[in-house]
């Protein structure tokens, strides 16, 4: 019975399915099935799918939807796994966002989307989001990467403030920090003190890889 | 006043007329139904006062058709825009058709076609070719480049406005980033010209705070103008093109409504900014079939529906990073659907790459693209002189010639194009000669003009009305923190 239902969890991804994924997820945990395996069926899933995407198969509605069904299900699978006080596993935490000022959220989205298919916990702020609000979270989750991304010249800018703003808190050397976004290159990340930049979402997920020391792994 | 290209034909009509008014009752129901964010408290207190449904918590306004029809109707179908010059002066709308500069964010260099942040001297070089092409008859905001060297990015916007002013009499668009309105409206009467104001939805259905304050700084002014919404299909619009109209036709009716509420009659240029998205990349999908069709449907609406002016985007900004084969037919298909469908105005000169640069030598290259386009919509000529049936009588069959003919000298000119800078020689000739391509001879045109063209230039007082402005916003920024 476990299996067929990490079975149905790992396909409800595949097949894009949010409503399914969630009741399946809520339905392992009734059924007792160990909520690490269920974490892993789903994110197996979107590991698929993330490869898929590289090799030119699928395309952005794919990579998009399938990050909503975990966005559905996983969190369902998380809090038993908290409950059960067993650790889940993953490769780190990432804490993602748009900086203040910017509504733009497709690249932030893969990138999101690509480093949860890869194995990493990602904590997604959303957009427009303030250097204060970046703050915070750092403080709450805890994030090995804070990942900022900037679509516009005038809000690339935002991007040095939050960094500024983790200077003068104390908090910038307990994480990594990373930008993108198109106005964004390795001159400009270097000059406001961030610790990487990946021109396209792929490269994002070897760059943090790479500043985890993980890149063997890959 | 610029004379532009006159349109003389039908427009195309991709749309038959019942999908028009499917499409444009559709429209109203998203914005009765749904309606459409405006990120400020004057707007929204101005939109309940005349008949909007407003809700404050979500600054949302839902707009009663009759409120957008009537609207529609205050705009008039054709405007004047001043310039600092009146030879320079612009009137849109009708069958007019003018051409905008492209724009980029760093320059694609003319020698090497490598992409790096401008200098200032290029910014200004690439405004006075800008102002010497006889096809490019304005600019939009922060153009040609986004990003100068040595100019801070808060204090771009004012300082590309002022550059513009400076090396060009042609008339200017304003941006409206970050107050940057306040200056350039500045700059612009120093000058003694007006801008196209401008205000940009940011989609899906949303304005904010800065657009709309913009918006009321250039109203203000007594500007006319420039509206724009500039979704991305599949990602900030429906992927579908009739889709993806009704929600960019949402999004720019609002500002419709906005802009006659605070000033009745005021001109207003539409502009169509919508890419399929590139679903690989989640870029927008520049240069595509998608743009066409949307505005070949966009224009018939806007121009022969509302009957409010037109601008289209898409032949601005290709796809191709070079000048090759792809960025001509990418140009060339966005150009002539938008010229045939109605449009008022094309963006056109120098874009590569995208929005990511701006090459003044394709701005060159770009001029004859406009002149082929124009004169293409100005049709032909057909009249006793022009059909030639006496002159067919006259020269009869072989060995008749028409070479000899004053009927030919007269009028070989008005009837073609002799481009510029395009290889026209023989294969002979062409190695001969250096084997010289279109961007060979528009390099040697690039010189030509910078050794020789002197824009109209301004006083001294208003040279330095334009430097102390720059110094008030330099300050302005500062004290907001900003810079």
């Amino acid at each position: 019975m476990s299996s067929d239902i990490l079975d149905d969890l790992y396909r409800a991804v595949l097949n894009l399915n949010s409503k399914d994924a969630e009741h399946l997820a809520k339905k392992s945990i009734e059924e007792g099935v160990d909520p690490l395996k269920s974490a892993e069926a789903l994110t197996k899933g979107i590991r698929e799918i993330g490869e898929g995407f590289a090799k030119g198969d699928l395309f952005l509605p794919d990579l998009v939807l399938g990050s909503k069904v975990l966005q559905k299900a996983l969190p369902v699978i998380q809090a038993e796994i908290k409950r059960q006080g067993k650790k889940a596993n993953i490769k780190g935490r990432v804490v993602i966002g748009t900086v203040f000022g910017d509504m733009h959220s497709i690249g932030k989205g893969m990138v999101a989307t690509l480093l949860l298919s890869s194995g990493y916990e990602v904590i997604d702020l959303g957009v427009n989001v303030k250097s204060t609000v970046f703050i915070k979270a750092v403080k709450k989750y805890n994030p090995d990467i804070l990942a900022m991304s900037a679509l516009l010249t005038t809000t690339a800018y935002e991007q040095k403030n939050v960094v500024k703003d983790l200077i003068s808190k104390e908090m910038r050397d307990k994480i990594k920090i990373i930008v993108g976004g198109a106005p964004i290159n390795q001159e400009f990340a270097e000059s406001i003190g961030a610790d990487g930049y990946a021109p396209t979402a792929p490269l994002a997920v070897t760059l943090v890889n790479k500043l985890l020391n993980l890149d063997q792994e890959e | 006043m610029r004379r532009g290209y006159i349109r003389n034909m039908e427009p195309l009509k991709i749309l038959t007329d019942a999908q028009v008014q499917i499409i444009h009752r559709g429209t109203l129901d998203i914005l009765e139904e749904t309606g459409v964010r405006f990120e400020s408290e004057r707007a929204l207190k101005m939109f309940k006062k005349n008949g909007c449904i407003v809700n404050f918590e979500d600054n949302r306004v839902r707009f009663p058709s009759y409120l957008v029809e009537e609207c529609i109707r205050k705009t008039p179908s054709s405007f004047l825009v001043k310039a600092r010059d009146p030879k320079d002066n612009l009137r849109f709308g009708g069958n007019t058709l003018y051409f905008m500069c492209s724009a980029g964010a760093r320059i694609s260099d003319p020698k090497t076609g490598e992409t790096r942040i401008a200098k200032m001297k290029e910014n200004n070089e690439a405004v006075l070719i800008s102002d010497a092409l006889k096809n490019l008859d304005y600019f939009p905001s922060y153009t040609p480049y986004f990003e100068v060297e040595g100019v801070e990015p808060i204090m771009l916007c004012p300082t590309s406005c002022a550059m513009r002013l400076r090396y060009s009499s042609k008339v200017s668009r304003g941006a409206q980033a970050a107050d940057s309105y306040i200056w350039e409206t500045q700059i612009a009467q120093a000058c003694g010209a007006q801008l196209l104001g401008n205000m940009e939805a940011a989609s899906p259905l949303s304005y904010s705070e800065d657009a709309i304050n913009a918006g009321f700084g250039y109203a203000k002014a007594g500007f006319p103008i420039y509206i724009a919404g500039g979704g991305v299909m599949g990602g900030t619009a429906p992927v579908t093109i009739a889709g993806a109209t009704i929600s960019n036709n949402a999004e720019l009716l609002a500002a419709v409504v906005f802009f006659q509420l605070i000033k009745p009659g005021v001109g207003i240029i539409a502009n169509d900014i919508e890419y399929p998205m590139n679903m690989r990349s989640g870029s927008p999908a520049f240069g595509s079939l998608g743009i066409s069709l949307h505005e070949a449907a966009f224009n018939q609406i806007w121009t022969q529906f509302y009957k409010i002016p037109t601008n289209n985007c898409a032949a601005g900004f290709p796809n191709s990073k070079s000048f090759d084969l792809q960025s001509g037919y990418e140009k060339t298909h966005c150009a002539m659907t938008s010229a045939y469908s109605g449009a008022n105005s094309i963006l056109l000169h120098g874009g590569v790459s995208a929005e990511l640069a701006y090459n003044p030598l394709m701005a060159i290259i770009d001029d004859d693209l406009a002149a082929i386009v124009g004169k293409h919509l100005e049709g032909i000529v057909v009249d006793s002189e022009s059909m030639a049936i006496e002159l067919i009588k006259e020269v009869g069959p072989i060995p008749g010639t028409y070479l000899d003919k004053l009927h030919t000298k007269n009028y070989w000119r008005r009837e073609n194009y002799v481009p510029k800078c395009a290889d026209t020689l023989t294969y002979p000739e062409w190695i001969t000669s250096g084997k010289k391509s279109a961007i060979d001879y528009a390099r040697e045109r690039m010189e030509e003009i910078l050794a020789t063209h002197k824009p109209i230039p301004l006083t001294s007082g208003q040279n330095k009305d334009i430097d102390r402005m720059l110094k008030e916003a330099k300050k302005y920024y500062k004290d907001k923190g900003m810079l």
